[in-house]
């Protein structure tokens, strides 16, 4: 049979395909793809895709990763759930690392399923470098945080007035009217941080009065109006004698224009914007050193099951490593997790007074937020004349006078 | 012989009446389906929901606790109230600036008017989001109107930004494209005939205004109201983004309620109380629909 240069050609193609796909099969052996699972904003997974990924192949070539995103459809809370199902059948999870969760978010069937991994010196060498006050599961493994903190115009407030105090913030707000301000507490946790700062003042600065399981209206009704009576002062001094904004992009820009010279902002988007050149060089962070406002950090976990566990303490080793903190107070303005000497000069003289050496506390949320928000519209932002009794700031189906007519009759 | 189709028609076989009735409720049959299954079953339901829970929750066979508990509520009485008075005034508004526009649009025909015509109907393509975040751009503290106004010795700006003047500003600016739309249509068909006699006649221009031309566009008038005030009655998007944190108007109100406070009832109470004086202005708008198609059978 003789071929004609048509058949030589498709033959030498095909081999050439065959060979490369070969070359191809033989690298992919090589390596070994870890998934990583992360639920966070898009600017954590376009750094984790864009950063964090080539960082980490390059030094550790061994491994791949493989960023899986669980927004929308999916939640983590699927995936968890996913992995203990695999753990009791013994099937693999392709599950390596989590790389983000809330400690509200370590589920409860998970935590009794024993599903994580205990991180120690012995699987992770850069544990000890952690800051030990953050440093507090030993199933979860911090790696960035992100705090509400005050943001203010370093031109218009001098050295000698930035409050370091809850108690000196409400003196300074009332020293400068319309200076201040804070945006609504449930379309925003700057805003919503500072609220929870005013409740914590209103209850002797203890956190720990307030847990996830210890909600109760009564317990509501007794706590939060002295909060509302802080805020309720300082209401005619806020900007544009109690204008609120709408978000913390929004409270963002009033100080970015000059509007105001100071306010609450989150400490990832403050610091992102002065690197961006969005809010002026001139604006400056600052922490309250008695109480910290609120914040969280978030933890990297490694279920038992892992498919590759090795694989997967490199990354969680490597996600903490001073390489990565850097990139995370340079790349997304977020709070690093490891001791603050550690860092280079210059971000620890950006981080500045910002980050105290305290771990902020964690507000739980759920019923206790429901109330805040209600109290605060009834009674904080509203323009009803003071001589209302204000409703208690509970749920308002529950109207005191509809319950006390059925019970009189 | 060819038979010419007399004058006097055959009166159709009752089968064929029939089946054109049949058919022609067969062709409105989806879309109707589509409306009762989207619209009205959910919102029947969510009616009942609201008139079957009582103030802690619990279901009754019946009972107005939902209601008592909202009219008892001085903050949602103020935020109904509020949303009322904006509606309203915005209508007021938008009348006051497009009638001037409209009427100078009716009676100029050159290359200004043609300008101005555009400008009126740009409004148009520009979103509300787009928009709330260009008026606080726009009007905030040190922005460009403050600017504008201090280089024309006005010192003392303050910013809509966050009142009820903002909210304004921008619904204003959204209705104004509607507005103009149907007011010129419905000047366009006044015969300059009747403006000519009626000048010949001696009447000036406002007697000509108020007594030949508003009755002729009464309608039209009165659909622009409905409409208008129905679209601002809802509204969000502008309000929340502009507006302050309390007053809220009612489309903002709602979404607070059911999504912040977590108490959906409340919401939907709330939805049923707007939704039943969106009927009055709607039952007004097509009255007065139903009267301009007999009018003109």
């Amino acid at each position: 049979m003789r071929f004609g240069p048509r058949a030589l050609k498709l033959a030498l193609i095909g081999a050439l395909v065959v060979v490369f796909l070969g070359v191809r099969a033989a690298q992919a052996q090589q390596t070994t793809t870890l998934n990583i699972y992360v639920d966070a904003d898009t600017n954590i997974t376009d750094w984790l895709s864009n950063i964090v990924k080539p960082g980490f192949e390059a030094k550790n070539p061994q491994y791949k990763l493989n960023v899986v995103i669980a927004r929308g459809g999916i939640t983590m809370t699927d995936v968890i759930n996913r992995t203990m199902a695999a753990k009791q059948t013994g099937a693999d999870p392709q599950v390596d690392v989590i790389e983000g969760l809330d400690p509200s978010n370590f589920t409860k069937e998970s935590m009794d399923a024993k599903l994580w991994t205990t991180f120690s010196k012995d699987n992770i060498p850069n544990y000890d470098t952690l800051n030990p006050t953050i440093n507090i599961l030993p199933y979860g493994l911090p790696y960035r945080g992100s705090e509400v903190l005050i943001a203010y115009d370093s031109t218009k407030v001098p050295d000698s007035e930035v409050p370091h105090t809850f108690a000196d913030l409400i003196t300074w707000i009332k020293a400068h009217p319309g200076q201040f301000v804070y945006c609504r507490p449930d379309k925003g946790g700057s805003g919503g941080n500072f609220v929870v700062r005013a409740i914590y003042e209103a209850n002797g600065k203890d956190p720990s009065l307030f847990t996830t399981t210890n909600y109760s209206d009564a317990l509501a009704a007794k706590m939060l109006p002295p909060a509302w009576k802080i805020l309720s002062d300082i209401n005619s001094s806020i900007y544009q004698n109690g204008s609120y904004p709408a978000g913390n992009l929004p409270t963002l820009q009033l100080l970015a224009n000059g509007s105001v010279s100071m306010i609450t902002a989150w400490s990832d988007q403050s610091l992102e914007a002065l690197q961006k050149g969005t809010l002026p060089s001139t604006i400056k962070l600052t922490q309250f050193t008695d109480l910290p406002m609120s914040g969280g950090y978030v933890y990297t976990a490694i279920p038992v099951n892992a498919t590759h566990m090795q694989g997967a303490l490199a990354f969680a080793n490597y996600y903490i490593s001073l390489e990565n903190e850097e990139s995370i107070v340079k790349d997304i303005g977020g709070f690093p997790t490891i001791k603050k000497e550690m860092l280079p000069k210059e971000l620890q003289d950006l981080l500045g007074t910002a980050l105290s050496d305290k771990a902020p506390p964690v507000w739980p949320g759920g019923s206790w937020d429901t109330a805040k928000n209600a109290g605060w519209y009834k009674t904080v932002a509203t323009t009803l004349p003071p001589t209302e009794t204000p409703a208690p700031t509970v749920v308002p189906t529950i109207n005191p006078a509809a319950t006390t007519a059925a019970t009189a009759q | 012989m060819a038979t010419m189709a007399t004058a006097e028609l055959k009166p159709s076989p009752r089968w064929r009446r029939a089946r054109n009735v049949f058919s022609g409720y067969a062709l409105i049959l989806p879309a109707l389906l589509l409306v009762g299954l989207i619209i009205v079953y959910p919102a029947t339901r969510s009616i009942i929901v609201t008139l079957t829970t009582q103030a802690d929750g619990s279901p009754a066979a019946f009972t107005l606790d939902q209601y008592t508990s909202f009219f008892t509520d001085t903050l949602s009485t103020t935020n109904l109230l509020y949303t009322l008075r904006v509606a309203l005034e915005v209508v007021a508004i938008l009348f006051l600036i497009a009638f001037p526009i409209c009427l100078y649009l009716r009676f100029s025909k050159s290359r200004i008017a043609n300008v101005i015509h555009f400008l009126t109907l740009f409004p148009l393509f520009v979103p509300g989001i787009v928009l709330a975040y260009a008026l606080i751009r726009f009007t905030i503290t040190h922005g460009m109107l403050a600017s504008i106004l201090a280089a024309l010795c006005i010192n003392n700006y303050t910013t809509p930004y966050l009142t009820t003047q903002g909210i304004m500003f921008g619904l204003v600016w959204e209705g104004i494209p509607f507005t103009t739309l149907i007011l010129n249509a419905a000047l366009i068909q006044i015969d300059d005939a009747l403006i000519d006699s009626a000048r010949d006649v001696g009447a000036n221009a406002w007697q000509i205004f108020t007594r030949i031309m508003l009755p002729l566009i009464k309608d039209a008038v009165v659909i622009i109201f409905a409409l208008q005030f129905l679209m601002i009655l809802g509204s969000y998007t502008i309000p929340y983004l502009m507006g302050p944190a309390e007053p809220e108007m009612m489309g903002v109100f709602m979404q607070r309620t059911y999504q912040d406070v977590q108490n959906p009832v409340q919401a939907q109470t709330q939805a049923v109380v707007t939704f039943v004086i969106a009927a009055l202005a709607g039952y007004v708008y097509v009255r007065t629909v139903a009267s301009q198609q007999k009018g003109q059978e």
